[in-house]
Protein backbone atom coordinates (compact mmCIF):
# COMPACT_ATOMS: atom_id res chain seq x y z
CA UNK A 1 0.00 0.00 0.00
CA UNK A 2 3.16 2.39 0.42
CA UNK A 3 4.06 3.90 -2.80
CA UNK A 4 7.41 5.71 -2.73
CA UNK A 5 4.83 9.41 -2.97
CA UNK A 6 2.95 8.39 0.44
CA UNK A 7 6.51 7.29 1.63
CA UNK A 8 8.01 10.54 0.76
CA UNK A 9 5.05 12.47 1.98
CA UNK A 10 5.38 10.29 5.36
CA UNK A 11 9.02 10.86 5.94
CA UNK A 12 9.45 14.83 5.10
CA UNK A 13 5.71 14.96 7.85
CA UNK A 14 8.15 12.64 10.07
CA UNK A 15 11.30 14.92 9.65
CA UNK A 16 9.36 18.40 10.56
CA UNK A 17 8.13 16.50 13.42
CA UNK A 18 10.92 15.27 14.84
CA UNK A 19 13.25 18.27 14.34
CA UNK A 20 10.17 20.42 15.26
CA UNK A 21 10.68 19.56 18.85
CA UNK A 22 14.26 21.08 19.39
CA UNK A 23 12.27 24.44 17.49
CA UNK A 24 10.97 27.04 20.07
CA UNK A 25 9.01 30.64 18.86
CA UNK A 26 10.84 33.55 20.12
CA UNK A 27 9.32 36.84 21.73
CA UNK A 28 12.30 39.67 22.17
CA UNK A 29 10.50 42.04 19.49
CA UNK A 30 7.01 43.80 18.97
CA UNK A 31 6.01 42.27 15.63
CA UNK A 32 5.22 38.14 15.34
CA UNK A 33 7.55 35.92 17.27
CA UNK A 34 10.86 34.92 15.79
CA UNK A 35 11.95 31.23 15.83
CA UNK A 36 15.08 29.65 17.18
CA UNK A 37 16.92 26.43 17.64
CA UNK A 38 17.35 24.33 21.06
CA UNK A 39 20.89 23.82 19.59
CA UNK A 40 22.63 22.45 23.20
CA UNK A 41 20.80 21.69 26.54
CA UNK A 42 19.78 24.87 27.58
CA UNK A 43 21.10 27.32 24.79
CA UNK A 44 18.66 28.36 22.27
CA UNK A 45 20.15 29.84 18.94
CA UNK A 46 18.19 32.76 17.32
CA UNK A 47 18.88 35.63 15.21
CA UNK A 48 20.35 38.83 16.24
CA UNK A 49 18.29 40.86 14.08
CA UNK A 50 15.07 39.33 15.76
CA UNK A 51 15.97 39.52 19.03
CA UNK A 52 15.14 43.52 19.49
CA UNK A 53 15.23 43.73 23.82
CA UNK A 54 18.04 42.67 25.70
CA UNK A 55 15.20 41.31 28.68
CA UNK A 56 12.09 40.01 29.24
CA UNK A 57 12.84 37.91 26.69
CA UNK A 58 10.44 34.67 26.86
CA UNK A 59 10.42 31.69 24.47
CA UNK A 60 7.74 29.25 23.92
CA UNK A 61 8.41 25.21 23.52
CA UNK A 62 7.22 22.39 21.38
CA UNK A 63 4.85 21.35 24.26
CA UNK A 64 2.88 24.89 24.14
CA UNK A 65 5.10 25.95 27.90
CA UNK A 66 6.54 29.80 27.53
CA UNK A 67 9.49 30.25 29.92
CA UNK A 68 11.68 33.01 30.43
CA UNK A 69 15.51 33.38 28.78
CA UNK A 70 18.44 35.37 29.46
CA UNK A 71 20.10 36.92 26.63
CA UNK A 72 23.79 34.67 26.51
CA UNK A 73 25.63 37.36 23.78
CA UNK A 74 24.93 38.40 20.82
CA UNK A 75 26.99 38.55 17.31
CA UNK A 76 25.59 41.05 14.74
CA UNK A 77 28.38 40.17 12.39
CA UNK A 78 26.92 36.60 11.82
CA UNK A 79 23.35 37.61 13.10
CA UNK A 80 23.13 34.96 15.12
CA UNK A 81 22.35 35.45 19.58
CA UNK A 82 22.36 32.83 22.23
CA UNK A 83 19.73 32.43 24.96
CA UNK A 84 19.97 30.72 27.85
CA UNK A 85 16.94 28.70 29.30
CA UNK A 86 16.70 27.50 33.14
CA UNK A 87 16.25 24.24 33.86
CA UNK A 88 14.39 22.49 30.36
CA UNK A 89 14.45 18.64 29.46
CA UNK A 90 13.42 19.53 25.50
CA UNK A 91 15.69 17.68 23.24
CA UNK A 92 18.22 19.31 21.36
CA UNK A 93 18.34 19.39 18.13
CA UNK A 94 20.03 16.81 15.91
CA UNK A 95 23.12 18.51 14.22
CA UNK A 96 24.76 17.67 10.32
CA UNK A 97 27.84 18.15 10.58
CA UNK A 98 29.48 15.37 8.61
CA UNK A 99 28.18 16.07 4.74
CA UNK A 100 27.44 19.47 3.40
CA UNK A 101 24.18 19.68 1.83
CA UNK A 102 24.58 19.52 -1.77
CA UNK A 103 22.76 21.59 -4.82
CA UNK A 104 19.42 19.90 -5.66
CA UNK A 105 19.36 18.24 -1.93
CA UNK A 106 15.69 18.55 -0.88
CA UNK A 107 15.44 20.62 2.18
CA UNK A 108 12.86 21.97 4.70
CA UNK A 109 12.90 25.37 6.25
CA UNK A 110 10.64 25.24 10.01
CA UNK A 111 9.95 28.61 11.97
CA UNK A 112 7.73 28.35 14.68
CA UNK A 113 6.20 32.43 15.01
CA UNK A 114 3.71 31.04 16.77
CA UNK A 115 2.18 28.07 19.00
CA UNK A 116 3.02 25.54 16.15
CA UNK A 117 5.78 24.51 14.02
CA UNK A 118 4.82 25.66 10.34
CA UNK A 119 7.62 23.91 7.13
CA UNK A 120 8.59 25.45 3.59
CA UNK A 121 10.37 22.73 1.46
CA UNK A 122 12.31 23.18 -1.51
CA UNK A 123 16.00 22.52 -2.71
CA UNK A 124 19.50 24.30 -2.26
CA UNK A 125 19.97 26.22 -5.08
CA UNK A 126 23.85 27.18 -4.33
CA UNK A 127 26.41 25.58 -2.24
CA UNK A 128 30.20 27.41 -2.61
CA UNK A 129 32.83 27.71 0.02
CA UNK A 130 33.37 30.23 2.78
CA UNK A 131 32.09 34.25 2.55
CA UNK A 132 32.35 37.05 4.62
CA UNK A 133 29.50 39.18 6.09
CA UNK A 134 29.40 43.08 5.32
CA UNK A 135 29.88 43.54 8.79
CA UNK A 136 33.35 40.60 8.54
CA UNK A 137 32.41 37.93 9.65
CA UNK A 138 33.79 34.39 7.86
CA UNK A 139 30.65 31.90 6.94
CA UNK A 140 32.14 28.51 6.79
CA UNK A 141 30.17 28.15 3.59
CA UNK A 142 27.16 30.50 1.44
CA UNK A 143 24.35 28.16 1.63
CA UNK A 144 21.81 29.62 -0.98
CA UNK A 145 18.02 28.25 -0.89
CA UNK A 146 14.94 27.98 -3.50
CA UNK A 147 12.13 28.02 -0.88
CA UNK A 148 10.16 30.22 0.12
CA UNK A 149 11.09 31.86 3.77
CA UNK A 150 8.18 33.28 5.83
CA UNK A 151 7.70 36.16 8.57
CA UNK A 152 8.99 34.83 11.40
CA UNK A 153 11.32 32.16 9.92
CA UNK A 154 14.89 33.76 10.83
CA UNK A 155 16.22 31.57 13.56
CA UNK A 156 14.76 28.39 12.38
CA UNK A 157 16.46 25.42 11.19
CA UNK A 158 17.15 24.28 7.69
CA UNK A 159 16.85 20.60 7.67
CA UNK A 160 17.32 17.45 5.27
CA UNK A 161 14.91 15.02 4.64
CA UNK A 162 16.06 13.12 7.71
CA UNK A 163 14.98 16.10 10.08
CA UNK A 164 18.83 17.06 10.71
CA UNK A 165 19.86 20.32 11.13
CA UNK A 166 22.21 21.74 7.82
CA UNK A 167 22.00 25.00 9.43
CA UNK A 168 20.31 28.51 10.76
CA UNK A 169 18.12 30.79 8.01
CA UNK A 170 17.94 34.36 7.99
CA UNK A 171 16.84 36.92 6.08
CA UNK A 172 18.94 39.52 7.10
CA UNK A 173 22.65 38.55 6.08
CA UNK A 174 22.06 39.14 1.94
CA UNK A 175 20.18 42.42 1.39
CA UNK A 176 16.55 39.89 2.27
CA UNK A 177 17.50 36.90 0.68
CA UNK A 178 17.50 34.38 2.48
CA UNK A 179 20.69 32.22 3.38
CA UNK A 180 21.70 29.55 5.89
CA UNK A 181 24.33 29.65 8.19
CA UNK A 182 26.13 26.45 8.50
CA UNK A 183 26.70 24.41 11.23
CA UNK A 184 30.06 25.09 11.63
CA UNK A 185 29.70 28.47 11.84
CA UNK A 186 26.78 27.76 13.97
CA UNK A 187 28.96 25.82 16.42
CA UNK A 188 31.97 28.12 16.37
CA UNK A 189 29.90 31.30 17.83
CA UNK A 190 27.29 29.64 19.83
CA UNK A 191 30.86 28.38 21.86
CA UNK A 192 32.24 31.35 21.66
CA UNK A 193 29.01 33.91 23.17
CA UNK A 194 28.67 30.50 25.51
CA UNK A 195 32.39 31.07 27.02
CA UNK A 196 32.53 35.10 26.72
CA UNK A 197 29.28 36.75 25.67
CA UNK A 198 30.75 38.62 22.70
CA UNK A 199 32.47 37.81 19.91
CA UNK A 200 35.86 38.84 19.48
CA UNK A 201 37.27 40.44 16.58
CA UNK A 202 40.39 41.74 16.32
CA UNK A 203 41.32 45.69 14.79
CA UNK A 204 43.73 48.01 13.77
CA UNK A 205 41.74 51.08 13.77
CA UNK A 206 42.08 52.16 10.20
CA UNK A 207 39.94 53.34 7.48
CA UNK A 208 40.95 52.35 3.70
CA UNK A 209 40.17 52.94 0.63
CA UNK A 210 41.33 51.56 -2.63
CA UNK A 211 43.71 52.74 -4.95
CA UNK A 212 45.25 52.46 -8.48
CA UNK A 213 49.18 52.15 -7.91
CA UNK A 214 50.81 54.32 -11.11
CA UNK A 215 52.30 52.01 -13.07
CA UNK A 216 55.88 53.70 -12.73
CA UNK A 217 55.68 53.61 -9.66
CA UNK A 218 54.71 49.75 -9.07
CA UNK A 219 57.73 48.95 -11.59
CA UNK A 220 60.52 51.80 -9.76
CA UNK A 221 59.02 49.45 -6.31
CA UNK A 222 58.79 45.89 -7.93
CA UNK A 223 54.97 45.41 -7.13
CA UNK A 224 52.98 42.83 -8.57
CA UNK A 225 49.44 44.17 -8.13
CA UNK A 226 48.61 47.35 -9.13
CA UNK A 227 45.49 48.44 -6.44
CA UNK A 228 46.15 48.35 -3.07
CA UNK A 229 44.99 50.70 -0.31
CA UNK A 230 45.14 54.29 0.97
CA UNK A 231 44.80 54.66 4.60
CA UNK A 232 42.34 57.34 4.87
CA UNK A 233 41.48 57.53 8.54
CA UNK A 234 43.59 56.47 11.66
CA UNK A 235 41.73 56.29 15.18
CA UNK A 236 43.43 57.93 17.43
CA UNK A 237 45.19 55.95 20.42
CA UNK A 238 44.45 53.04 18.34
CA UNK A 239 46.63 49.79 17.31
CA UNK A 240 47.33 51.14 14.28
CA UNK A 241 48.20 55.22 15.61
CA UNK A 242 49.99 53.09 18.50
CA UNK A 243 52.25 50.88 15.85
CA UNK A 244 53.02 54.25 13.36
CA UNK A 245 50.98 53.92 10.63
CA UNK A 246 50.23 57.05 9.41
CA UNK A 247 47.30 58.59 7.35
CA UNK A 248 48.22 58.45 3.81
CA UNK A 249 50.44 55.66 3.54
CA UNK A 250 49.24 52.78 1.55
CA UNK A 251 49.02 49.39 2.37
CA UNK A 252 50.71 46.93 0.30
CA UNK A 253 50.50 43.82 2.17
CA UNK A 254 49.38 41.96 6.02
CA UNK A 255 51.28 39.13 6.80
CA UNK A 256 52.74 38.82 2.75
CA UNK A 257 48.81 38.71 1.61
CA UNK A 258 48.04 41.43 -0.76
CA UNK A 259 45.47 43.48 0.29
CA UNK A 260 43.48 45.32 -2.30
CA UNK A 261 40.24 45.67 -0.77
CA UNK A 262 38.96 46.10 2.87
CA UNK A 263 37.55 42.65 3.06
CA UNK A 264 41.12 41.28 2.56
CA UNK A 265 42.10 43.19 5.58
CA UNK A 266 39.14 42.29 7.77
CA UNK A 267 40.48 38.59 6.31
CA UNK A 268 43.57 38.95 8.70
CA UNK A 269 41.70 40.14 11.59
CA UNK A 270 40.37 36.91 13.19
CA UNK A 271 39.42 36.77 17.15
CA UNK A 272 43.18 35.06 17.50
CA UNK A 273 45.08 37.82 16.02
CA UNK A 274 44.35 40.02 18.97
CA UNK A 275 47.43 40.87 20.60
CA UNK A 276 49.56 39.02 17.71
CA UNK A 277 51.89 41.13 15.56
CA UNK A 278 50.87 41.32 11.83
CA UNK A 279 53.72 42.13 9.24
CA UNK A 280 52.68 45.34 7.37
CA UNK A 281 54.19 46.58 3.84
CA UNK A 282 53.30 50.19 2.98
CA UNK A 283 54.01 52.74 0.59
CA UNK A 284 55.18 55.83 2.33
CA UNK A 285 57.00 58.66 0.87
CA UNK A 286 57.50 56.66 -2.38
CA UNK A 287 59.53 54.03 -0.83
CA UNK A 288 58.11 50.72 0.35
CA UNK A 289 58.47 50.47 4.16
CA UNK A 290 58.15 47.24 6.66
CA UNK A 291 56.27 47.81 10.13
CA UNK A 292 55.00 45.37 13.05
CA UNK A 293 51.54 46.19 14.39
CA UNK A 294 49.65 44.63 16.66
CA UNK A 295 45.95 44.32 16.45
CA UNK A 296 43.75 45.07 19.39
CA UNK A 297 40.69 43.59 20.26
CA UNK A 298 37.87 45.59 18.46
CA UNK A 299 35.41 47.01 20.79
CA UNK A 300 31.88 45.98 20.92
CA UNK A 301 29.54 48.16 18.65
CA UNK A 302 31.72 49.29 15.98
CA UNK A 303 31.36 48.51 12.65
CA UNK A 304 35.19 48.43 11.07
CA UNK B 1 20.47 9.32 -14.51
CA UNK B 2 16.90 8.40 -12.97
CA UNK B 3 17.07 6.12 -10.21
CA UNK B 4 14.44 3.93 -9.62
CA UNK B 5 13.05 6.17 -6.27
CA UNK B 6 13.23 9.18 -8.62
CA UNK B 7 11.26 7.18 -11.71
CA UNK B 8 8.82 5.85 -9.50
CA UNK B 9 7.97 9.17 -7.24
CA UNK B 10 7.17 11.17 -10.86
CA UNK B 11 4.72 7.68 -12.44
CA UNK B 12 3.08 7.31 -9.01
CA UNK B 13 2.88 11.78 -8.88
CA UNK B 14 1.50 11.69 -12.61
CA UNK B 15 -1.14 9.06 -11.86
CA UNK B 16 -2.56 10.50 -8.70
CA UNK B 17 -2.45 13.81 -11.10
CA UNK B 18 -5.08 11.89 -13.88
CA UNK B 19 -7.12 10.51 -11.04
CA UNK B 20 -7.54 14.21 -9.17
CA UNK B 21 -7.88 15.40 -12.82
CA UNK B 22 -11.27 13.49 -13.33
CA UNK B 23 -13.17 15.32 -10.00
CA UNK B 24 -11.86 18.60 -11.45
CA UNK B 25 -14.13 20.60 -13.38
CA UNK B 26 -14.21 24.05 -14.98
CA UNK B 27 -16.63 26.58 -13.96
CA UNK B 28 -17.75 29.02 -16.49
CA UNK B 29 -20.43 31.71 -15.52
CA UNK B 30 -21.26 34.75 -17.95
CA UNK B 31 -19.42 32.39 -20.75
CA UNK B 32 -15.59 33.14 -19.00
CA UNK B 33 -13.61 30.18 -17.19
CA UNK B 34 -13.54 31.69 -13.86
CA UNK B 35 -12.18 28.61 -12.06
CA UNK B 36 -12.35 25.53 -10.94
CA UNK B 37 -14.90 23.00 -8.91
CA UNK B 38 -15.09 19.64 -7.11
CA UNK B 39 -16.99 17.06 -8.18
CA UNK B 40 -18.73 16.04 -4.37
CA UNK B 41 -21.23 13.75 -5.47
CA UNK B 42 -21.62 12.26 -9.08
CA UNK B 43 -25.33 11.99 -8.26
CA UNK B 44 -27.94 8.79 -8.93
CA UNK B 45 -31.16 8.20 -10.48
CA UNK B 46 -33.01 10.30 -7.66
CA UNK B 47 -30.76 13.13 -7.07
CA UNK B 48 -28.63 15.55 -9.33
CA UNK B 49 -24.94 15.52 -8.64
CA UNK B 50 -22.71 18.10 -6.94
CA UNK B 51 -20.02 20.16 -7.46
CA UNK B 52 -18.71 22.21 -4.97
CA UNK B 53 -16.06 25.74 -5.69
CA UNK B 54 -15.63 28.80 -4.24
CA UNK B 55 -18.61 31.32 -3.92
CA UNK B 56 -16.12 34.16 -5.25
CA UNK B 57 -16.06 31.90 -8.98
CA UNK B 58 -19.76 31.82 -9.65
CA UNK B 59 -21.75 34.93 -10.04
CA UNK B 60 -25.31 34.70 -10.63
CA UNK B 61 -27.16 31.38 -9.98
CA UNK B 62 -26.83 29.23 -13.39
CA UNK B 63 -22.76 28.53 -14.83
CA UNK B 64 -21.53 26.14 -16.79
CA UNK B 65 -19.35 23.26 -15.65
CA UNK B 66 -17.19 21.18 -17.74
CA UNK B 67 -15.96 17.88 -16.73
CA UNK B 68 -12.87 16.80 -17.60
CA UNK B 69 -13.63 14.67 -20.48
CA UNK B 70 -15.03 18.15 -22.34
CA UNK B 71 -18.85 17.57 -21.48
CA UNK B 72 -20.43 20.66 -20.86
CA UNK B 73 -23.01 20.97 -18.36
CA UNK B 74 -25.79 23.44 -17.56
CA UNK B 75 -25.78 23.85 -13.35
CA UNK B 76 -27.90 25.32 -11.22
CA UNK B 77 -26.44 27.41 -8.00
CA UNK B 78 -28.00 25.91 -4.66
CA UNK B 79 -25.83 26.93 -2.09
CA UNK B 80 -23.78 30.60 -1.85
CA UNK B 81 -21.69 31.27 0.98
CA UNK B 82 -19.62 34.52 0.49
CA UNK B 83 -18.88 34.46 3.89
CA UNK B 84 -17.24 31.11 3.79
CA UNK B 85 -16.57 31.38 -0.09
CA UNK B 86 -18.28 28.31 -0.92
CA UNK B 87 -20.54 27.45 -3.66
CA UNK B 88 -23.16 24.26 -4.41
CA UNK B 89 -24.17 23.58 -8.20
CA UNK B 90 -26.68 21.16 -8.74
CA UNK B 91 -26.52 19.48 -12.08
CA UNK B 92 -28.04 16.44 -14.46
CA UNK B 93 -26.07 13.52 -13.27
CA UNK B 94 -24.35 12.48 -16.30
CA UNK B 95 -22.78 8.15 -16.61
CA UNK B 96 -19.26 7.54 -15.70
CA UNK B 97 -18.09 9.97 -13.14
CA UNK B 98 -16.17 9.41 -9.84
CA UNK B 99 -16.64 11.66 -7.43
CA UNK B 100 -14.02 13.12 -4.72
CA UNK B 101 -13.17 11.29 -1.57
CA UNK B 102 -12.78 13.17 1.88
CA UNK B 103 -9.79 11.96 3.58
CA UNK B 104 -11.46 12.11 7.62
CA UNK B 105 -8.49 10.76 9.45
CA UNK B 106 -5.57 10.29 10.16
CA UNK B 107 -4.81 14.53 10.57
CA UNK B 108 -3.19 16.44 8.26
CA UNK B 109 0.96 16.66 9.32
CA UNK B 110 2.76 19.74 8.63
CA UNK B 111 5.42 18.26 6.02
CA UNK B 112 3.07 16.66 4.34
CA UNK B 113 2.56 16.36 0.52
CA UNK B 114 -0.46 18.06 -0.85
CA UNK B 115 -1.45 18.47 -4.80
CA UNK B 116 -3.27 20.85 -6.15
CA UNK B 117 -5.53 20.90 -9.40
CA UNK B 118 -6.91 24.12 -11.29
CA UNK B 119 -6.98 25.94 -14.19
CA UNK B 120 -4.27 28.94 -14.25
CA UNK B 121 -4.91 30.98 -17.17
CA UNK B 122 -7.06 28.69 -19.53
CA UNK B 123 -4.72 25.69 -19.00
CA UNK B 124 -6.82 23.04 -17.85
CA UNK B 125 -5.86 20.47 -15.69
CA UNK B 126 -2.63 22.02 -14.47
CA UNK B 127 -1.31 20.13 -11.12
CA UNK B 128 1.29 21.40 -8.26
CA UNK B 129 2.97 20.05 -5.62
CA UNK B 130 3.60 21.16 -2.04
CA UNK B 131 3.62 20.79 1.89
CA UNK B 132 1.53 21.70 4.84
CA UNK B 133 2.93 24.87 6.21
CA UNK B 134 0.77 24.54 9.19
CA UNK B 135 -1.84 22.86 11.31
CA UNK B 136 -4.25 24.64 13.50
CA UNK B 137 -3.37 23.28 16.95
CA UNK B 138 -5.99 20.53 16.73
CA UNK B 139 -7.22 21.15 20.36
CA UNK B 140 -10.81 21.33 21.76
CA UNK B 141 -11.74 18.95 18.19
CA UNK B 142 -12.62 22.18 16.42
CA UNK B 143 -12.02 21.97 13.29
CA UNK B 144 -9.42 24.27 11.82
CA UNK B 145 -10.67 27.98 9.58
CA UNK B 146 -8.27 27.30 6.80
CA UNK B 147 -5.25 24.53 6.18
CA UNK B 148 -2.75 26.83 4.59
CA UNK B 149 0.04 24.89 2.07
CA UNK B 150 3.40 25.96 0.61
CA UNK B 151 2.49 26.43 -2.59
CA UNK B 152 2.03 28.87 -4.97
CA UNK B 153 -1.20 29.08 -7.02
CA UNK B 154 -3.05 31.35 -9.45
CA UNK B 155 -6.25 32.92 -9.58
CA UNK B 156 -7.63 29.83 -12.02
CA UNK B 157 -6.66 27.51 -8.74
CA UNK B 158 -9.92 29.07 -6.95
CA UNK B 159 -12.39 26.21 -5.86
CA UNK B 160 -10.31 22.98 -7.09
CA UNK B 161 -8.98 20.30 -4.82
CA UNK B 162 -6.25 20.48 -2.89
CA UNK B 163 -5.48 16.35 -2.00
CA UNK B 164 -3.38 14.36 -0.48
CA UNK B 165 -0.67 11.58 -1.95
CA UNK B 166 -3.35 9.26 -2.27
CA UNK B 167 -5.55 11.00 -3.90
CA UNK B 168 -8.27 11.72 -1.02
CA UNK B 169 -9.40 15.28 -1.03
CA UNK B 170 -8.06 17.43 2.05
CA UNK B 171 -9.50 21.17 0.87
CA UNK B 172 -11.24 23.42 -1.56
CA UNK B 173 -8.15 25.81 -2.31
CA UNK B 174 -9.67 28.95 -2.19
CA UNK B 175 -6.99 31.87 -1.68
CA UNK B 176 -3.09 33.49 -1.50
CA UNK B 177 -2.26 35.10 1.77
CA UNK B 178 0.83 36.26 2.82
CA UNK B 179 2.67 33.77 -0.19
CA UNK B 180 0.66 30.95 1.37
CA UNK B 181 -2.52 29.01 -0.50
CA UNK B 182 -5.49 28.76 1.69
CA UNK B 183 -8.12 25.97 1.46
CA UNK B 184 -11.05 25.41 3.17
CA UNK B 185 -10.82 22.37 5.25
CA UNK B 186 -13.05 19.29 3.28
CA UNK B 187 -14.47 18.42 7.13
CA UNK B 188 -15.25 21.92 6.83
CA UNK B 189 -16.85 21.79 3.50
CA UNK B 190 -18.61 18.75 4.29
CA UNK B 191 -20.52 19.88 7.42
CA UNK B 192 -21.33 23.12 4.98
CA UNK B 193 -22.81 20.90 2.28
CA UNK B 194 -25.10 18.90 5.08
CA UNK B 195 -26.22 22.11 6.18
CA UNK B 196 -27.06 23.86 3.02
CA UNK B 197 -28.77 20.46 2.43
CA UNK B 198 -30.81 20.84 4.79
CA UNK B 199 -31.70 24.40 4.94
CA UNK B 200 -32.67 23.61 0.71
CA UNK B 201 -34.66 20.65 2.00
CA UNK B 202 -38.56 21.22 1.87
Amino acid sequence: MSTVLQSLSAELADAVQSAGRAVVAIHARRRIPATGVHWRPGAVVATNHTISRDENITVTLSDGITVPASLAGRDPSTDLAVLKLAGQSLPTASLRADTPPRVGELVIALGRPGPSVTASWGVMSRVDGPWRTWQGAEIDSLLRLDLAIYDGFSGGPLIDGGGRVLGINTSALARGVPVTIPVATVERVVTELLERGTIRRAYLGIGTQPVRVPKSLGRKLELTLDTALLIVSVEPGGPADRDGLLLGDVLLELDGAAVSDSADVLAKLGGDRVGRPLTARVIRGGQVKTLQVTPGERPQSQAA
Amino acid sequence: MTTPVAGGLAQELAATVDELRRMTVQVRTGGAASGAGVLWSAGGSENGGLIITNAHVVRGNQATIELSDGTAVRARVVAHDRKRDLAALEFEPYSAMVAAVVRGSPLLRVGELVIAIGHPGGLVGAATLGIIHAVESEGEGRTPRWIRADMRLAPGFSGGPLADTTGRLVGVNTMMQGGLALAVPAAAVEAWVRRAHALAAP
